[in-house]
């Protein structure tokens, strides 16, 4: 389990979280919501150990990750599929999975491997084709392939469906359905918030780097001024 | 038969470019830096191999010896010059980079001398006939083969190994490579490492045409080689390696027949000129 307590994070001076406490379990799905600026992909950067945190603890199974390095976050279990996918376009779909596996031993990584093309078959079928040349649909399948490689117990994902067609948005929270029936944790940070009241199982909203409201899916849809506020409805 | 021979001179020349250009695209790739003191790493290959050679008789070792020592002096580049300054506008790492290449030069003239350095007995002094009235120094049959056998194993180190698909994650995007738990900091070093190591086999084998190595020889490398990655697209190791070998056939040519017109070392920069004009990106850069 994830246990995040009064995390404050930011770059410099500038503060873009407050302290925010937050847990995700296996197998549930946690949604950060808020409006842009809010804090949400400042959260999820800061767990990854890619923005300063200035306060707080990040606990993974008991385990302080606050001050180690990324690599002991991944063993850790935590992987991240960022926002606009940042797959390298260079590389192949095989080499972009091979950077996913970088810390795991070869044979963790090669069966990784495997797992992701049963996954996602189309990413095997054109395993040798550079990154840059799939579609955006298959791009974020290949963001969240790339995270899986390392097993993670906790799957951060940071704008799934930025920019994604909606049918291939449906695929992809399919996949996030399947990993959280496996057993795997989610915490997801989502603009469109219809789907996240969907899919979520708990929801924190944030403004401005502060956490405005918490609480389970099902109670952010019965509290009305929080969805349209959530919704930008006025 | 002129033709033949003239391309050979131009591969010959090409693949000399194409290691020393190799190491400044490599850096420019993953730092975003012109690394003009590349050429001193260059000439100090070259000091390197002759005085080996001549110590102890063995061109293969001075080779060896030579990239890995440059390689090594490439990293303390790295770490002493350029790391300070990652912060700062990329033009404080260029005039840096500028100093440090001018100041090579006197360091080499007070240790070495003005005058250069000879083999005392040059090696590889042969020649191979490959056909009637067609010869093939041993030399350039080395630049040859030495070039291909070294960008072989690079193009494979960066494809098949993982800590080569890794550096060229790096070079792509730095910090999405580090979130996957890549050393961005050690894969700049092996940068460093791989890319002095080149340009120092590349002086090896100057030497070994030439016959000599002299202070200043860095200067005409330093920007040819920066001719050569604008060329091919700055950050494009393909483009690098086509444009490097362009030029090589190009001056080989272009000496001959408009040789009266143009200087050779000018004919690198009026092609670069021609092809920018064309496509300012390079051969093979991104728009």
């Amino acid at each position: 389990m994830l246990q995040v307590n009064n995390l404050s994070a930011g770059y410099g001076d500038i503060i873009a979280v407050r302290g925010f406490s937050f847990s995700v379990e296996p197998g549930k799905i946690l949604a950060l919501v808020g409006a842009n600026g809010a804090g949400k992909s400042s959260t999820l950067m800061c767990l990854m150990g890619l923005v300063e945190r200035k306060a707080g603890t990040i606990l993974m199974n008991g385990t302080d990750l606050s001050d180690m390095k990324i690599e002991a976050r991944i063993t850790a279990g935590l992987a991240i599929v960022p926002e606009g996918r940042r797959i390298f376009p260079d590389l192949s779909i095989r080499e972009n999975l091979m950077v996913g596996g970088h810390i795991v031993a070869e044979s963790v990584m090669s069966s990784g491997i495997d797992m992701v093309y049963e996954f996602f078959p189309r990413l095997a079928e054109r395993q040798s084709q550079a990154a840059g040349s799939l579609s955006g649909g298959e791009q974020q399948m290949l963001a969240i392939g790339r995270a899986l490689i390392s097993r993670p117990q906790i799957l951060i994902v940071d704008e799934l469906s930025l920019g994604l067609m909606p049918k291939v948005v449906d695929q992809c929270y399919g996949v996030l359905d399947k990993l959280k029936s496996e057993g795997i944790g989610i915490l997801l940070v989502e603009q469109n918030t219809e789907r996240v009241l969907d899919v979520a199982d708990d929801i924190c909203a944030l403004e401005a780097g502060n956490l405005i409201w918490s609480g389970t899916a099902n109670e952010a849809q019965k509290n009305t001024s929080l969805t349209k506020k959530l919704m930008g409805v006025h | 038969m002129l033709y033949l021979e003239l391309l050979f001179q131009g591969i010959v020349q090409g693949s000399i470019y194409a290691l020393i250009a190799l190491g400044l695209t490599l850096v420019y790739g993953l730092l975003r830096i012109l690394h003009v003191a590349h050429a001193a790493l260059f000439t100090l290959g070259g000091y390197l191999g002759v005085i080996i050679t001549n110590a102890t008789g063995s061109l293969a070792l001075a080779t060896v010896i030579s990239m890995v020592v440059v390689g090594f002096v490439g990293m303390a580049v790295y770490k002493l010059a350029y790391e300070p300054l990652l912060s700062k506008p990329p033009f404080i790492a260029l005039i840096a980079s500028i100093a440090l290449f001018i100041a090579s030069e006197e360091i080499f003239r007070i240790i070495f001398g003005p005058y250069g350095l000879s083999y005392t007995t040059p090696p590889l002094q042969g020649y191979f006939v490959l056909f009637d009235g067609f010869f093939l120094k041993h030399g350039e049959a080395l630049v040859i083969v030495l070039s291909v056998v070294m960008l072989a194993a690079l193009g494979w180190f960066s494809t098949k190994t993982r800590l080569g698909v890794s550096w060229r994650a790096t070079v792509t995007d730095p910090d999405m490579a580090s979130a996957f738990g890549i050393n961005t900091q050690n894969v700049r070093y092996m940068n460093f490492f791989i890319g002095s190591a080149l340009a120092a086999a590349a002086g090896v084998l100057v030497a070994l045409l030439n016959n000599l190595v002299e202070p200043s020889m860095g200067s005409v490398a330093s920007y040819k080689a920066l001719a050569i990655i604008v060329l091919g697209g700055l950050g494009s190791i393909r483009g690098t390696l086509i444009a490097a070998m362009a030029i090589g056939i190009i001056e080989s040519f272009g000496t001959i027949y408009i040789g009266h017109l143009l200087d050779r070392d000018a004919l690198a920069f009026a092609f670069l000129i021609v092809v920018l004009m064309l496509r300012p990106q390079g051969l093979l850069g991104a728009k």
